[in-house]
């Protein structure tokens, strides 16, 4: 218990390390900003913290209390080396409780090319750690002000994926073509792989795998089109990962590969006081090992939701959204992921379904405020995922709430 | 009888006239925005697709192959706003869901933003193809003013 205690202190002491340095270069870069205005060096980021609640989870912390554990602060930078070349890089420090480990990361550290444009066509290509740019917010999603919610829809933007599906290091294309008759059209491919740290092993498996987790390879693609003049917006991706699981020299599990196979359609619709989005979802999650070493689970997950937002008065707009998903789509009220554990897994581990209200309000054009309340129903976007918690997530119901400010420059 | 319906009318009319001018010359005259960019730009017009490309950061070299350097006022800075509006047909939220796509994932540079009209001129007066825009063309010197044809 002492043990555990300590190896909690010291990455928390480490953690406020690097939240307290990247703070302090946010606000000095946000001073100087001003400074750099013609300088082909350009320097943004954000500041953001809430407090948060979940109630009959472990989704935030054990003891279901009130928490802060609602920080996000990032720093960016890019640079024009040249016509062509471009450098530009993100720290982020991210705070979530038990949605994901807390900590600092390379968000993305990148060389762009612009190897051709002319007045339709532009083709840029990309090296290093990239950000997935594939689902409808997927590169934004820990931007505070830049994302719908402060909780994202977890079917497609599962925080306890988080790490494996932000990006990774390897290179992107990215192909536009616009013109007055077919739109806007957009297509994007991505390959690479992720650093999958302990911690993270922790939130996805859980505490009694002793293992590792290996990224293997993640190849995606989407595309999007946005007809002429047209306030509606469609996009379609495709995505292949596997992973293996390396066992330790005692261990309760066994080596394993993983695939992660994830589609997604999506649509959007920008009006001037209404916008509305909606994703859907089908994931194909194979498990071959790691129970026993002759295990074979093969299961397809399908999900939809759909959002809609309204601006009440300038500064002010409410948000609503349904969100359903299902881990197995032949087992939608989770019978059979009971039975199959011995009754060790509830059944309400095969859904998770949320609704939710929300507010954000605009002090200034860089300034706001968020405000949600999620009503949950599920433990199927719940961590551990791999080796569900039960007993820390004994409610099929459970409800969030969160309020966070936000400032960015 | 058919002189007096017409003599109605005319008073009506001339009535109608009298209080549209008196209206129209006590309203705060209505600027339109012009767009302009640094002489080495060296383009007349642009259509409406062509600007929307440009500050939607797709296009982002001339066509004599200088690079755009995009400049814009703050979001909620109501020219700003009737730029997006009138000029582009984009509701200012969409112009900046795409910059803060493009800064925080990497993938592209947002335009650079002024405190207010006259850091913009200067801004557009000093860097090699910039690009922005302005309500009263008056005080502009130095610069290319771009046609934006429909």
């Amino acid at each position: 218990m002492l043990t555990s205690l300590k190896l909690m202190i010291r990455p928390s002491n480490l953690s406020n390390y690097y939240f307290s340095t990247l703070c302090s270069l946010c606000l000095t870069m946000s001073i100087n900003a001003a400074e750099i205005k013609n300088e082909p060096l350009q320097i943004h980021g954000f500041v953001a913290q809430g407090v948060i609640d979940a109630n009959n989870s472990n989704y935030i912390n054990t003891d279901e209390s009130i928490s802060l554990e609602l920080t996000e602060v990032g720093i960016n930078a890019s640079y024009q080396l040249n016509d062509d070349f471009r450098i530009a890089g993100q720290a982020v420090y991210l705070n979530g409780g038990n949605r994901y480990h807390a900590g600092p990361r390379l968000d993305y550290l990148l060389l762009e090319w612009d190897a051709f444009h002319n007045e339709t066509w532009q083709a840029s290509f990309y090296v290093g750690r990239v950000k997935n740019n594939h689902w409808l917010y997927s590169s934004t999603r820990d931007i505070p002000f830049a994302r719908p919610s402060i909780i994202n829809p977890q079917m497609t933007y599962f925080d306890g994926f988080r790490d494996l599906a932000v990006g990774g290091d390897g290179a992107a294309v990215k192909l536009s073509y616009s013109d007055d008759v077919l739109g806007e059209i957009d297509f994007n491919f991505s390959r690479g792989k992720s650093v999958i740290s302990e911690e993270q092993t922790d939130v996805i498996i859980g505490r009694f795998a002793l293992g590792k987790i290996v990224h293997d390879l993640d190849t995606q693609a989407s595309t999007y089109w946005r007809p002429s003049y047209s306030q509606w917006r469609f996009g379609i991706s495709a995505n292949d990962a596997t992973f293996s699981y390396q066992q330790a020299g005692i261990d309760n599990f066994f080596d394993s590969d993983f695939v992660l196979q994830f589609y997604t359609i999506n649509a959007i619709y920008e009006g001037e006081f209404w916008q509305f989005s909606a994703e859907l979802v089908q994931e194909r999650f194979v498990i071959n090992g790691f129970y026993f070493p002759d295990f074979h689970r093969d299961e397809i997950g399908q999900g939809y939701y759909l959002q809609a937002s309204y601006q009440l008065e300038k500064n002010l707009s409410i948000l609503t959204r349904y969100e359903s998903f299902y881990a197995n789509k032949d087992d939608r009220n989770g019978s059979e992921l009971a039975q199959n554990s011995g009754g060790l897994v509830p059944s309400y581990f095969g859904f998770h379904h949320d609704s939710m209200i929300g507010v954000s309000y605009d002090f200034s054009d860089k300034f706001r405020v968020n405000a949600e309340y999620h009503w949950m129903q599920g433990g199927a976007r719940l961590s551990p995922l791999v080796q569900p918690n039960p007993i820390a997530n004994d409610s099929k119901n459970w409800q969030v709430w969160a309020i966070q400010f936000m400032y960015w420059f | 009888m058919s002189s007096s319906v017409i003599n109605k009318d005319e008073i009506i009319k001339a009535i109608f006239l009298n209080v549209a001018a008196v209206i129209l010359f006590f309203s705060p005259q209505v600027e339109a925005i012009n767009i302009i960019s640094n002489i080495t730009a060296d383009t007349e017009s642009l259509s409406v697709t062509q600007l929307r490309r440009i500050y939607s950061m797709r296009q982002v070299h001339w066509q004599n192959g200088t690079p755009i350097v995009v400049y814009v006022l703050a979001s909620k800075n109501p020219l700003h706003q009737k730029f997006c509006r009138e000029q582009l047909r984009l509701f200012p939220y969409q112009l900046d869901r795409i910059w803060h796509k493009l800064t925080f994932s990497g993938y592209g540079v947002a335009p650079i933003e002024v405190a207010n009209e006259r850091e913009l001129i200067q801004a557009i007066k000093s860097t090699k193809g910039a690009i922005g825009y302005v309500e009263n063309l008056l005080e502009v010197k130095d610069v290319n003013i771009i046609e934006i044809d429909d």
